[in-house]
């Protein structure tokens, strides 16, 4: 009886787990295996029957300064999107959370740049920020900020902010929504009891709201960085990785060393330090995130 | 609080949300803007928020029957992925909310770790298993890739809703003699309702955008989707950015109207489940 | 096989395209892909020329798959890459050697004996551009050149100087500061050097022109030759009159500066034409510009066709890209120009304002550097043309690096 049932219950958790497994296996793990397994070859497309160099490649590129420049834009792309994303994405949260009028509309307002195709909004960005003929400039020189255009993705100073700004603005919202349903969770007698102690709104905000909003700004976090280090269609339409390869991130230099150059041995070997570097960074965020809580017990 | 400080802190709250509205409403309006104006006025200088001399032509001109096929076959896969991932992934997520074997664990972290691989390495292999699959230039081939792509985060999100349903109720369930998988299919899943609404318009928000496998695995001009199409507008020596804007429009108005009217159910779902991560 | 192919592509497009007819049995079907580049309705015309092919050769069926510019290198290399490529298809020039050296497409050489295709129909910078390592890999099917120099006569009126001045670099560069003036958003010249193919061929001109090359007799970098040197500081100097955002301009912004009549002159391959006789611009047409004394030579651009090994139907793939270059045909099925001379000159002097500098800017355009590992090559440039337009190196170090890294190759 005991184990009729045991067995009908493993029957269960893996009979419902299996679909997903195998797909899964077939059309992730297996493509990201037979990555790896060209990036130990000197493949390319002139050379149809590459020799087994193993880790060669791997050498190459890692003596190769636009590597470790890459490796650096990655990590200030991601980092600079999952900051804005949340720190701004919880403050509109706080905002959208208010007693206000007009608040269900800019709820659902909000949403809209989340909506659009990641390729649309590149586009409308690319035109948005055109030195000559975009609207931002177009606004700052009515307003006087500034006398002549400014190329927002053509200065190399500048470029990096500027695809960030986009992929934020198109990220945020769904920060904004998780945010805001986490803090109609938080529990109210908790922030009336804070209140009764005198605590101002910042006190609140700081002891009651953060802890308890912690955990999902953790998952939160962890998604966006996930997400956005991938993230390949804004700086592809807006940069292609320039100028002078200043928003050159692993996904871009992927496509344009494969697709662009014909080179797949080299993609392969990007994409597969591409999935370590990304490893690294989750593993770093989570230690973070386990001191971030023991100081929060303590 | 004063009713005079009330009404300032009221007033400076109003002037924040006219400052979030204007950051993401004017992008949106200079598409819309663009949309409606003539090519010639499209590259005035200085640019204008507001067209001078609105006209139809980019829509009249944008609404060609490839259009058309582009949307049929968006519906098509985002309805098909839609249908599959949803009880794929309410299955998996169930599995992982009630059950404490550390292979299922091995399992999550698989499909998190997934995640993590660089589609722009993979295209070829993929396409090779595709291609061996024969099913190339089909819907077939795409509503399989979108479901890898979907189904992990359907999976995350609907686990979380799951453990917030009491286990008891199952339990009482069996008690009365009730199957497991009936009990999850009287019990669970209409508890789960606004998990499943939440989690749907995230995936039917994904796939409605992919891009990179649309491009790979299709090749005919019969099975492309919106987001590849946009590239009709684009040659090497000329965009239609009027038409493109008027396009980008008419994509994105089937996603703002499922949001739209499904808003308040996503925000619940997301509270009620994702939340709990 | 093929039937079922044919028969699922019928399917699929009775809804709303036009319904294909189904092939016979005993019917070849070949598949041919080719890009679209500009706003011209180019797969229609091709439809058309197929149909009279299918009516000389009622045994072989064409299927034509028309794919926008942007994505055509990734489908036809992932395609070819995993043996399903097409029969025949078109390349652009500087993969011509790849796909030859990758071992995808068939060598021509002994094929086209007995068939009208000859290297003297040809542009002699496009024939060349099909040749690699001894043989004949492609047949040339369209051309342009980069750059022609396309003036707004009305800004040049109003500043005082006469087009026909900037035919020379020094021409050009005392026209220039009167021509620009950032204050009303007037620049005088459309340059480029963002992360594509257009610095590289607007800088190769210039490198042309001044009698340099970018890769010498021998296959060594030669743009730290003197000539070479000159025509980068010459890009650089007039970068100061080119709209501002270089480093992220492509050539597309300048074009529709061009249009809106805020800049002087843009430099454009032939195809330019048909938009600017749509738009309200009294423009006129010059060939590129040259140091006193010396003749501007372009850059040459265009596609060939190629045929793939993987085809079972070699004779007939060769019948097809004889019948797409042949002289009454080759000027209805290309975006750009005809790459096949007689058919080129009766579309320049139909189609095209002054014709006969029009072909010969075409005849004596050169190609770019012909290696399997062109496409590296280019990168290198670019990333020399930022390096020095930013000011992060001189030229000559700019220059001296690029040397390197592509020796290095």
């Amino acid at each position: 009886m005991r184990s009729s049932k045991r067995n009908s219950e493993l029957w269960i958790a893996f009979g419902f787990m299996m679909p997903a497994a195998i797909l899964v296996s077939v059309l992730m793990y297996w493509p990201m295996v037979d990555t790896f397994r060209e990036s130990l070859f000197a493949s390319s497309f002139i050379n149809p029957t590459p020799e087994y160099v193993g880790f060669e490649t791997y050498r190459r590129i890692l003596a190769d300064p636009v590597f470790w420049q890459i490796l650096r834009n990655s990590v200030v792309w991601t980092m600079g999107v999952v900051l804005l994303q949340n720190v701004v994405g919880f403050f509109i949260a706080l905002l959208l959370n208010q007693q206000l009028p007009g608040q269900g509309i800019l709820r659902s307002l909000v949403l809209l740049p989340w909506v659009l195709p990641g390729v649309v909004v590149a586009i409308l960005w690319r035109f948005m920020y055109d030195p000559q003929l975009g609207l931002v400039n177009s606004f700052l020189m009515r307003f006087g900020a500034i006398d002549r255009g400014i190329g927002w993705l053509a200065e190399p100073s500048i470029a990096m902010a500027a695809v960030i700004f986009v992929a934020f603005w198109k990220g945020f919202p769904f920060s904004t929504v998780i945010f805001l349903a986490a803090l109609q969770n938080v529990d109210k007698e908790q922030i009336e009891a804070a209140k009764v102690d005198g605590a101002g709104p910042v006190r609140r905000l700081i002891d009651v709201v953060i802890p308890a909003i912690a955990p999902v700004a953790a998952v939160n976090v962890l998604l966006t960085t996930i997400l956005t280090f991938n993230y390949f269609d804004i700086i592809y339409v807006l940069t292609r990785g320039g100028p002078l390869n200043k928003t050159a991130i692993f996904p871009t230099r992927i496509y344009e060393v494969g697709f662009g150059q014909f080179r797949f041995g080299e993609a392969a070997a990007y994409g597969t330090i591409s999935v370590l570097v990304l490893v690294l960074v989750v593993a770093s965020l989570m230690m973070f995130r386990f001191f971030g809580y023991k100081e929060v017990r303590s | 609080m004063t009713r005079h400080a009330k009404r300032l802190r009221i007033a400076g709250l109003s002037v924040l949300q006219i400052v979030v509205a204007a950051l993401v409403l004017l992008p949106f309006f200079w598409m819309l803007s663009v949309s409606f104006k003539p090519a010639t006025e499209a590259f005035a200088i200085p640019a204008e928020l507001w067209p001078r001399n609105p006209t139809l032509e980019n829509y009249v001109l944008a609404l060609r029957p490839e259009f058309r096929r582009y949307f049929l076959n968006s519906m098509i896969v985002s309805g098909a992925t839609l249908a599959i991932t949803i009880p794929l992934g309410l299955l998996a997520a169930y599995s992982l909310s009630r059950f404490q074997y550390r292979i299922l664990s091995v399992f999550l972290a698989m499909v998190v770790l997934a995640q993590f691989f660089p589609a722009g390495a993979m295209i070829i292999p993929i396409y090779k298993i595709v291609r061996s699959a024969g099913l190339l230039d089909t819907y077939a081939s795409l509503i399989i890739a979108y479901i890898t792509v979907t189904l992990p985060v359907a999976i995350w999100m609907m686990r979380g809703f799951l453990m917030r349903v009491p286990r008891t109720l199952e339990e009482a369930a069996a008690i009365d003699g009730a199957s497991p998988l009936r009990a999850f299919v009287d019990i669970v899943i209409p508890l789960a309702r606004p998990g499943i609404v939440a989690t749907s318009v995230f995936v039917l928000i994904v796939t409605w955008q992919e891009f990179l496998f649309a491009l790979s695995f299709t090749s005919s001009k019969e099975m492309r989707t919106l987001p590849v199409g946009m590239n009709d507008y684009i040659g090497q020596y000329g965009v239609r950015y009027g038409e493109l804007m008027a396009s980008s429009v008419m994509i994105s108005v089937p996603v703002i109207a499922v949001f739209f009217f499904l808003q308040r159910q996503f925000v619940a779902g997301l509270t009620a489940g994702a939340v709990k991560g | 096989m093929i039937s079922r192919k044919t028969l699922s592509v019928a399917v699929l497009s009775a809804g709303t395209m036009l319904a294909a007819p189904v092939a016979h049995a005993e019917q070849i079907v070949l598949k041919f892909w080719d890009n679209q580049q500009t706003e011209s309705g180019l797969s229609v015309f091709q439809q058309e020329a197929v149909k009279r092919f299918e009516e000389e050769n009622p045994d072989i069926k064409v299927e034509v798959t028309t794919i926008p510019y942007p994505e055509y290198q990734q489908r036809l290399l992932t395609a070819v890459q995993a043996g399903n490529g097409p029969d025949v298809s078109t390349v652009d020039q500087i993969w011509n050697a790849a796909f030859a050296e990758a071992g995808a497409i068939l060598s021509l050489d002994d094929m086209i004996e007995g068939t009208s295709i000859s290297g003297d129909a040809f542009f002699p910078g496009a024939w060349e551009s099909a040749n690699y390592n001894g043989n004949l890999w492609g047949v040339p099917f369209n051309v342009d050149v980069w750059f022609f120099a396309f003036v707004n006569k009305d800004l040049f009126e109003e500043a005082g100087v006469d087009p026909a001045t900037i035919s020379t670099w020094e021409g050009l560069e005392a026209a220039a500061p009167k021509l620009t003036d950032p204050a009303t958003g007037r620049y005088a010249i459309g340059l480029t050097g963002n992360k594509s193919e257009y610095p590289v061929v607007m800088t190769n001109s210039l490198i042309y022109s001044n009698g340099g090359t970018v890769l010498d007799e021998n296959g060594k970098c030669a743009l730290t030759q003197p000539e070479a040197i000159e025509a980068l500081e010459y890009y650089k100097r007039m970068a100061e009159y080119a709209p501002a955002g270089i480093l992220n301009a492509p050539n597309e912004p300048m074009r529709e500066l061009f249009l809106n009549g805020t800049l002087a002159i843009e430099l454009w391959p032939a195809l330019e034409q048909p938009a600017l006789e749509k738009s309200e611009i009294d423009w006129d047409v010059y060939a590129g510009f040259a140091p006193e004394g010396k003749t501007a030579v372009g850059t040459f651009g265009g596609w060939n066709l190629v045929v793939y090994k993987g085809t079972e139907h070699q004779e007939a793939a060769l019948k097809f890209v004889e019948f797409m270059t042949r002289e009454d045909v080759n000027g209805d099925v290309v975006d750009l120009i005809p790459a096949n001379v007689n058919a080129a000159s009766t579309f320049l002097q139909e189609n095209r304002a002054k014709p006969d500098m029009m072909l010969e800017h075409l005849n004596n355009a050169k190609p770019r550097p012909l290696s399997t590992q062109y496409l590296q090559v280019s990168e290198i440039q670019q990333n020399m043309v930022q390096n020095f337009l930013s000011g992060s190196a001189s030229v000559s170090d700019a220059a001296a690096a690029a040397c390197a890294a592509i020796d290095g190759l």
